[in-house]
């Protein structure tokens, strides 16, 4: 009887139960080859990620980011602040500021004087919203637009503020959004990359750009953005050399990728799958880029339109044109950026200059996505890194005066794709200082535009030296309020 | 017996193998590559699972059949049928952990999934421990019991969908609303009250004499008067009411019944304010509104189709470089198409798309050429509701055709040269929500008639540039050298080819009427100054450009820098005010001398032989960068051992903050035949009072000099 006992339950000898354990164990074993990459640490969920791309029905597929680099001052655009101007060179209460910390441009300044924008605002279309007198096209597409007045951003220089808008971190090596983009939607257009990036500069005070914006950080180099240049050849290298025809070309390039593809049977190194792709875009480039770049088939009406700058390969307007261009042949995200914005002095003289090129290109743009029935699909954003100071940088006087960087509170706008139209959305204080209602974080802008493009910026992720990353890091709150 | 009980014990070794399987795939279930033959285990999971549950829930019965530790034989039956039981619920659980990896929604199977392996590896226990005391058995069990039958609903409704068992005792859900539809009344305002108000206030208990439950209760108001008057805050009992303390008496609702939230507060007072309507829309409310916000975010705005999906290989073999067919949001059956690259277009590719002609509801053809292409397959497309063709060239049989599509909402055909018999085939399109047809072409009358043919349609006729006026741009100057020695080529363009270029050399402005064309390249053989501007039609003026150039036919023999430029600034030392290069307007480029705490001081060696006629000094003004004209120029020349001053002057000085600009100061040196030259140039000591730096030195930057 107590043998029998001993045989039952869990209690039977030691070596039976490790016998038994053993088939236990096996039996993992065995279910663990259907799990090639258990042990590897890899992350064989990325495909599965991708694979349920867009998560939900996307409201704009393509995106034209007009950022306006150095940051344009939001109380000489769109924040208009009276009480800046009835109160000019009194000290900004203390009470205001807060902590803040300051820039090393300011930091050593005793006095903060008060001031308010040299330039006029009114009231324009249904919705009411400010212009400042130097933006008057953009005024005249107001109800095309949504005004956010209550960005704020956590960077509070070019550089890190610069690449917390684009890729989520201070720090550079992480993605672009464009990147993220490509990445998660892919091109529309196979003959041309899925983003570009377009560059001008104005007469201002700049800043410099640098090519790390727009990187594809850890994501696969098909993902970066490519730089067209200003010159007659938009993409660079792109033509074949004098005397050689596209049959020798193909001929070249199919036995480079059949070299290529042994190489990759060898090394299976994803960057050469990679390489075979990007030589075979370039080679559709050849023909894809000629036809976007020709200007001379644009009507009349569109030169007034943007105004005549937009024939100047390199300006601004030009690159307007181009970024409509790019976009309605399916380039996913087309970023320009326009420099010359940094206006710690000197500001009424530059800031005028700044608005002057790019206003009318800038309305422009969202007149002509519009009279194309494109405006609807395509989203486009007008801003900048960060905002500036309700108090004067050095030495006020009537004419001339600057402002430094600000972090807590600036203005951006949004149009098309999604967007609320004739919206002013968010309010700062009556100093322009902090944001009094409708905070919008970098982190919510980005989350806000990877929802309008159908995706949830929560389940996008990238498994990178051990751990999972997103465009919006660890935060990140869709602005319901602004989509349509 | 013996048969029995070497059952028993291989019964019993297969539970480890399950118990090490289940472990394995639970951790490992994302991320598993399945081959056929195993799906095939897993979708045996909706049958496996039966025998678990009848063979568990029987097996436990011995707990608690009373006496039958006594009968050992039937006792044993009862656990066989427990160890079956738990091989079984091991089998289901693997076949299920298999099945996951299919199309399943990850967190509807959460509970489901870990509830049967809870399952699974409790009734193991109970199985190993069936002989401890019933104190510890007869809960196990129940727990065991209950969780099979959770486990089984949960199940179930992955399978029925949710709530599939209680669905008929339940009240019917609404659908979702869509957005177009919404009224701010019946689906805002009305849900608020019948689950806030209406129990107190309807038929058979009407409080305050005030019944919610019909609308003519509601416009008749209570005891105290109105219930709402549009946009009257005052007096709006509701709104009255609903604002007080809570601690107030008239509160509504009252104290210890379920308060408003936020929302709904935001929601009453709203409609209240936007006229309290019972059948306003909510599309009729202007989109900044809060309540329009709220309600966007409450409603459906995504379009659903209940046609059925194209075949996948279908699509997937129209997909190429230069067409794009791609479903409009995951799941949706209906279809988008794009064509890209005019150079590879081929109109007969447009017939390839029959094989999804059900299903297209989008077509982008934009800048395709399709002149005289056969658009007949278009007339298939029984869903499309949008074509895009801008800038197609497309003729007026054409337009007709697509005239003719029955469902068509969006139609794109701007940049389209649209005839009489177009416009008419157009106004014909009452379908249509957007049209888009912008066409500098058509006459403003054309447009008003066309908008009252089709008064349900938004028309863009787009942006009509006849009617303003802008100002031209500069035209652009283009050259080798500003400074030469024999002659210089000056070309002047305008990216606009049409405009007429002017421009003057003898200094005067030029002008539209008078100053002489340019059509081909000019040689300039002698200093002087290019003015140009550009005119045209419909266009203002442009601002003028202006060059100076200067002819530079002489060099000192010798020459050299008195005092040393900033460490900063030093360029190529003295040679950069003799290389002819002329210096960009930006400090920091090397083409600039820059001095600050010295003045610039520098000595030149004559040539005899030569008539020296002037001496330019070429600088660069920008005052943000505290660089300002000299405070003095000062020049002397040598003649027989003594210095004689030629000139000593204080330049123009800035009188406010500009733009980096260069400027020339010219000295007549003709008379005299010096041997040397000294040129002093003292920076400012004090920024003026007007500068955002007053107080500190300011520099003096140079890039030339130059003798004639």
């Amino acid at each position: 009887m107590e043998k029998e006992e001993f045989e039952q339950g869990l209690n039977f000898n030691r070596r039976k139960f490790l016998s038994r354990l053993s088939l236990g164990v096996g039996s993992a074993a065995l279910g663990s080859l259907l799990i090639p990459d258990l042990f590897s640490g890899k992350a064989g969920a990325e495909d599965a990620i991708m694979d349920a791309l867009p998560h939900f029905a996307p409201k704009a597929k393509r995106v034209i980011y007009l950022f306006q680099n150095g940051a344009p001052s939001q109380l000489e655009t769109f924040d208009y602040k009276p009480l800046l101007n009835e109160n000019i060179g009194q000290e900004l209460p203390d009470s205001i500021r807060g902590d803040q910390r300051l820039t090393g441009m300011t930091a050593g300044q005793t006095s903060f004087p008060l001031v308010g924008s040299y330039f006029k605002f009114n009231q324009y279309g249904q919705s009411r919203a400010w212009i400042s007198e130097i933006f008057p096209h953009t005024a005249k597409i107001v109800d095309d637009i949504c005004i956010v007045k209550s960005m704020h951003t956590e960077a509070i220089n070019h550089d890190p503020a610069l690449t917390f808008f684009q890729t989520g971190a201070q720090v550079g090596n992480r993605p672009s959004m464009g990147s993220w983009l490509s990445y998660g939607l892919g091109s529309e257009n196979s003959n041309l990359p899925a983003f570009c990036v377009l560059l001008s500069r104005g007469r201002g005070n700049g800043q410099g750009v640098y090519s790390k914006l727009w990187s594809n950080g850890f994501l696969d180099a098909t993902h970066q953005g490519v730089q067209f240049s200003n010159s007659e050849d938009p993409v660079l290298y792109l033509k074949d050399p004098e005397k050689m025809s596209r049959d020798e070309r193909r001929k070249m390039l199919d036995q480079i990728a059949s070299m290529n593809d042994l190489s990759y049977k060898e090394f299976n190194d994803p960057e050469i799958t990679a390489k075979i792709q990007q030589y075979e875009m370039a080679f559709r480039m050849q023909t894809a880029v000629p036809e976007m770049t020709d200007v001379s088939k644009e009507p009349d009406s569109i030169i007034k339109l943007y105004g005549p700058d937009c024939l100047v390969p390199g300006t601004y307007a030009a690159n307007c044109l181009l970024a409509r261009k790019l976009s309605e042949s399916g380039v996913r995200f087309v970023q320009l950026y326009h420099q010359g914005w940094d206006q710690h002095g000197n500001l009424p003289n530059e800031m005028a200059l700044q608005a002057e090129d790019v206003d009318q290109a800038s309305a422009a743009l969202i007149t002509d996505l519009k009279q194309r029935g494109l405006l609807d699909e395509t989203l486009v954003i007008w801003g900048g890194e960060f905002g500036r100071t309700n108090y004067c940088q050095g030495k006020i006087l009537a004419d001339n005066y600057g402002r430094d960087h600000h972090p807590r509170a600036f203005s951006i706008w949004m149009a098309g794709g999604g967007v609320k139209s004739g919206m002013v959305y968010g309010e700062t204080d009556e100093f322009g200082y902090n944001i009094a209602e409708n905070p919008v974080h970098v982190h919510d802008f980005q989350a806000t535009v990877m929802n309008l493009m159908g995706i949830d910026h929560e389940r996008m992720t990238y498994k990178h030296l051990g751990r999972r990353y997103r465009l919006t890091d660890v935060s990140g709150k869709v602005v319901k309020d602004i989509i349509a | 017996m013996l048969k029995t009980s070497s059952i028993k014990t291989l019964l019993e070794n297969t539970l480890f193998v399950w118990m090490g399987l289940v472990l394995i795939l639970a951790i490992g279930s994302n991320r598993i590559l399945l081959p056929d033959w195993i799906q095939v285990i897993g979708r045996s999971h909706p049958l496996l699972l039966h025998f678990p549950i009848v063979l568990l829930l029987l097996g436990l019965l011995f707990v608690w059949i009373p006496g039958l530790d006594q009968k050992p034989d039937a006792r044993s039956i009862f656990e066989l049928t427990l160890l079956a039981g738990c091989n079984f619920a091991g089998l289901t659980v693997i076949a299920g952990l298999i099945l996951v990896n299919e199309d399943y929604d990850r967190d509807a199977i959460f509970w489901h999934q870990w509830s049967g392996i809870a399952i699974f590896y409790l009734c193991i226990i109970i199985y190993f421990f069936r002989h401890l005391s019933k104190s510890f058995l007869k809960p196990t069990s129940l727990v065991l019991a209950l969780g099979i039958i959770l486990t089984g609903h949960w199940g179930a409704n992955i399978t029925h969908g949710e709530d599939f068992l209680l669905a008929p005792i339940q009240e019917e859900e609404s659908e979702i609303t869509p957005l177009a539809e919404a009224e701010v009344f019946n689906d805002l305002v009305r849900p608020i009250l019948e689950s806030k108000c209406m129990s107190c206030h309807k038929e058979g208990k009407i409080k305050g004499e005030l019944r919610m439950d019909h609308i003519e209760g509601l416009q008749k108001g209570g005891k105290s008067g109105p219930f709402v008057l549009a946009g009257d805050f005052e007096n709006s009992h509701m709104i009255q009411r609903i604002g007080l303390p809570l601690e107030e008496k008239k509160h509504m609702p009252p104290k210890n019944k379920a308060q408003l939230t936020e929302e709904e507060l935001i929601i009453l007072r709203e409609w209240v304010a936007n006229g309290a309507s019972f059948d306003q829309k909510v599309m009729e409310i202007a989109p900044e509104n809060e309540l329009f916000i709220l309600a966007s975010n409450k409603f459906e705005a995504k379009k659903t189709y209940n046609f059925e999906a194209a075949e996948a290989s279908d699509i997937k073999s129209l997909n190429n470089f230069f067409r794009k067919v791609e479903a409009i949001y995951p799941e949706s059956p209906a279809l988008e198409v794009s064509y890209f690259s005019i150079a590879a277009f081929d109109p007969n590719s447009l017939g390839e798309l029959k094989k999804v002609k059900g299903q297209i509801v989008k077509l982008n053809l934009n800048k395709m050429p399709l002149t005289g292409v056969d658009l007949s397959v278009l007339k298939e497309m029984t869903h499309l509701e949008e074509v895009q063709a801008n800038f197609t060239d497309l003729d007026s049989k054409q337009i007709q055709l697509l005239a003719s599509l029955k469902n068509l909402k969006y139609l794109a055909i701007s940049g389209n040269p649209i005839d009489d018999t177009g416009l008419q085939a157009i106004s014909q399109m009452k379908t249509l929500i957007n049209l888009y047809l912008w066409t500098p072409s058509l006459s403003d009358g054309q447009r008003k008639t066309l908008q009252t043919k089709l008064p349900n349609t938004s028309i863009d006729f787009g942006f009509d540039g006849s009617g303003t006026i802008y100002p031209l741009n500069s035209p652009k100057v283009t050259f080798d050298k500003m400074m030469f020695r024999d002659s210089v080529e000056v070309v002047i363009s305008h990216p606009i080819k049409t405009v007429d270029i002017r421009y003057t050399l003898d200094g005067s402005e030029p002008d539209s009427l008078t100053s002489p064309y340019y059509s081909e390249p000019i040689w300039l053989k002698k200093t002087g100054t290019i003015r140009t501007k550009v005119f045209a039609k419909d266009w203002i003026g442009s601002p003028e450009a202006n060059f100076q150039f200067l002819k530079s036919g002489l060099t000192p023999t010798e020459y050299q820098l008195l005092s040393t430029p900033n460490k900063k600034y030093k360029g190529n030392g003295v040679e950069t005010l003799f290389d002819q290069i002329k210096g960009q307007n930006n400090h920091t480029t090397g083409e600039w001398l820059g001095f600050q705490d010295e003045a610039m001081e520098l000595e030149m060696k004559m040539d005899p032989e030569e008539n020296y006629s002037e001496l330019v000094i070429s600088l660069l003004y920008h005052e943000g960068a505290h660089i300002f004209p000299p405070a003095l120029v000062e020049i002397k020349g040598l003649k027989s051992g003594i210095w004689k001053t030629i000139a000593s002057e204080i330049p123009e000085q800035s009188k406010k903050v500009d733009l980096p600009r260069s400027r020339f100061l010219n000295y007549d040196i003709s008379v005299g035949g010096y041997e040397s030259l000294r040129i002093k140039l003292n920076s400012i000591k004090s920024l003026p009072k007007w500068h955002p730096g007053a107080g500190s030195k300011g520099w003096v930057f140079v890039d030339e000099i130059l003798l004639n």
